[in-house]
């Protein structure tokens, strides 16, 4: 049995596959297998994994009827053998070094049941576009989780497999398999996971050095479910607030300032003036912590906002040069 | 009776619960007191530890960073002595929702265990926990799942068959998650229904304001007998967010009264394979439990853990034995090399 597996749901994936499968082939760590979730394509994605997993025997398929992103995941978890599973997206892409890090600091550090990194954000082609997410990588607790997600995409973790059985639950609906991710989410169905792991689980999320997944971001498409995008994580919060209801009470108004925050930041990208100024004022309503914790990055956005909102898209290029990041 | 084995108990927190429920029965049952004589000795939560005359030692302290100086002190006084440590409290939820540096509290208890001959775990729930954290070796690591004298509630009328009165028994703390239980009895319908609240503490107010004066909720207050309380309830529900071990489960059991509880540590072991386990701590996962548990009949399969205290008896006389046995032996051989 491999040491490690990694699951890669794929829905209608044909365009990026192809590179996604031949990025985790040509990591220098091999003891491992992908397991394949193909999602109930309509495109030619099943036969590309097929091809793939010709060249490379550790390669497998998985098909089911569409059960969307959590659902993929899910079964690729049941279907994992490994120790310790790794999660890449069918269009991002893993740095050939990512699953050695990952199983070492797992190895290293036993109190450890996620293990994520940095990621450099590429554009349709796959190339760089000169930013990054940066997290956190040491001390990271819930409220860390949380308010600035460190983990910060579906394709940046490596978890024990232990870690993921604590957290796994049998919906009395199901009839296949536990639930990992929660499959009646959408959106957020990431930060859903990690937080709940955080918070009822006595494990530690914790990040290792370097940016290596390789995170593609759609300029398209960015603002149009905004609204359903904060709907989904006030869900998760609905969801998790009875388990922990003092944490939420101290951290809620705060992790709900950086989520409005980010949404305006989208919407700045998005050229959406009116919807960045409407977000961030609210997320400045809802705390002000993040204008302490991360003052110039909550004044940029603050700024931003306005300027899109009174000048259009004109002003965007000369704040996302001089002051940083929209994507993140 | 003066060759028996001389046991004291030491216990650092005499607030009525739990822990001093089940030091009151290894005091009184007689199984217990057929093979060895235990005394308990109440100690100071901080500070030095007394000089102890015992054939051996069993700690129910509460561990913390300040214990750990005095608790050295206390092993390097009685170096060939035997000493056990019950752990009442610390378990993988208790350390999820309240410890903040995890890699810390890991090293204060692999510190403390350390000092101990055996620890003993309440439930095969907060064992599997220790063994995963690798907190104490597997050699001293020992099981007793908790005892209290259960004839009492064995021999309560049976519940109604329809039921019509929840319970919920314990200490008004975040712990035992009446919050959630109130929250999805007051979206339950059926007028018939009541929600009967046992016991006192912190968050009473909370609970009360919650219950928002849903006339179908009562505060019972703290009663002095257990039975009591179960008696007059149908189903008994226990939200817990972390439960080493969970007594009431364990009462309700022998009081034949369904219990439904939520799946952390060592609860749903201790509620018998009867139970109803609600996964998660989400308000309509509990509002759905307490509507099925509340529509239908009863099952009568519940087994009244009947040999819960025998069980409980006869692996106190393992591990005493085991140790006190190993004793004499080092002990002789000692003198042995000394003669020699």
């Amino acid at each position: 049995m491999p040491y490690a597996s990694i699951v890669v749901p794929a829905y209608n994936a044909e365009t990026t596959l192809f590179e996604t499968l031949a990025s985790l082939s040509a990591q220098t760590f091999g003891d491992f297998e992908v397991v394949v979730v193909d999602d109930g394509s309509t495109d030619t994605t099943p036969h590309i994994a097929r091809l793939q997993a010709r060249r490379d025997p550790r390669i497998r398929l998985v098909r089911q009827i569409n059960r969307g992103l959590a659902g993929a995941r899910n079964s690729g978890i049941a279907a994992a053998t490994g120790e310790v599973i790794g999660f890449c997206d069918a269009d991002d892409l893993w740095r050939p070094e990512k699953l050695a890090a990952h199983v070492a600091h797992l190895q290293a550090c036993p109190e450890v049941g996620l293990s994520y990194s940095g990621s450099a954000l590429i554009d349709e082609r796959s190339l760089p576009i000169g930013h990054a997410q940066r997290p956190r990588l040491r001390g990271v607790m819930a409220e860390h989780v949380f308010k600035r997600n460190p983990v910060g995409n579906g394709s940046a973790p490596v978890i024990r497999r232990a870690a993921l059985e604590d957290i796994m639950w049998w919906p009395s609906t199901e009839t296949q398999r536990a639930w990992v991710f929660d499959e009646t989410f959408r959106q957020s169905e990431d930060i859903e996971c990690w937080l709940r792991m955080a918070l009822l689980s006595d494990w530690m999320l914790e990040g290792v050095r370097g940016l290596l997944t390789e995170y593609r971001v759609n300029p398209g498409g960015l603002s149009a479910n905004m609204s359903a995008q904060l709907a989904s994580w006030e869900r998760m919060v609905t969801k998790l607030r009875p388990a922990a209801p003092a944490f939420f009470a101290l951290h809620e108004p705060a992790a709900r300032a950086y989520q409005l925050r980010y949404l305006a930041r989208r919407a700045i990208s998005a050229g959406d003036g009116p919807a960045a100024l409407s977000h961030i004022t609210r997320a400045f309503a809802q705390s002000r912590r993040p204008l302490a914790e991360e003052p110039l990055r909550t004044v940029t956005t603050w700024v931003a906002a306005h300027a899109t909102a009174r000048f259009g898209d004109a002003p965007l290029r000369f704040a996302r040069s001089v002051l940083g990041s929209a994507n993140t | 009776m003066s060759s028996q084995t001389r046991i004291l108990h030491l216990l650092d927190d005499a607030t009525p619960g739990g822990v001093t429920r089940v030091l009151d029965h290894i005091r009184t049952c007689p199984l217990m007191g057929r093979t060895a004589q235990h005394k308990v000795q109440m100690v100071p939560k901080h500070g030095t530890l007394p000089e102890c005359e015992a054939d051996m030692i069993v700690s129910h302290l509460s561990l913390n960073w300040r214990r750990v100086p005095s608790l050295i002190a206390f092993r390097a006084r009685h170096p060939s002595l035997p000493i056990s440590h019950v752990e009442h409290s610390y378990t993988e939820m208790f350390t999820a929702l309240n410890v903040r540096s995890k890699l810390r509290f890991f090293a204060m208890l692999r510190t403390a265990y350390a000092l101990f001959d055996s620890v003993i775990a309440v439930s095969e729930g907060q064992a599997k926990w220790m063994r995963r954290r690798q907190l104490v070796t597997e050699r001293r690591l020992h099981v007793i799942p908790s005892a209290v004298a259960l004839d009492g509630f064995r021999s309560l009328r049976a519940p109604n068959a329809q039921p019509k009165i929840i319970g919920a028994i314990g200490r008004l703390h975040q712990q035992k998650g009446f919050d959630i239980l109130i929250e999805a009895f007051r979206q339950l319908e059926g007028q018939s229904l009541s929600l009967h609240i046992y016991g006192t503490g912190p968050d009473e107010a909370r609970l009360r304001a919650a219950a928002n004066g849903d006339p179908r909720i009562r505060f019972m207050g703290h009663v002095a007998r257990s039975e009591d309380a179960l008696e007059a309830v149908d189903i008994v529900a226990m939200p817990s967010r972390w439960e080493a071990f969970g007594l009431v489960a364990l009462e309700a059991r022998a009081a034949g009264r369904p219990v439904i509880c939520s799946g952390v540590d060592g609860l749903s072991m201790s509620a018998g394979p009867s139970a109803t386990v609600v996964q998660g701590f989400g308000v309509a996962a509990w509002q759905a439990a307490l509507q099925a548990a509340t529509a239908k009949g009863q099952h009568t399969s519940q087994d009244r853990a009947t040999s819960c205290e025998s069980d409980f008896a006869q692996a106190w006389h393992h591990l005493i034995q085991s140790h006190t046995q190993h004793a004499a032996q080092t002990l002789s051989s000692e003198a042995a090399t000394a003669m020699a």
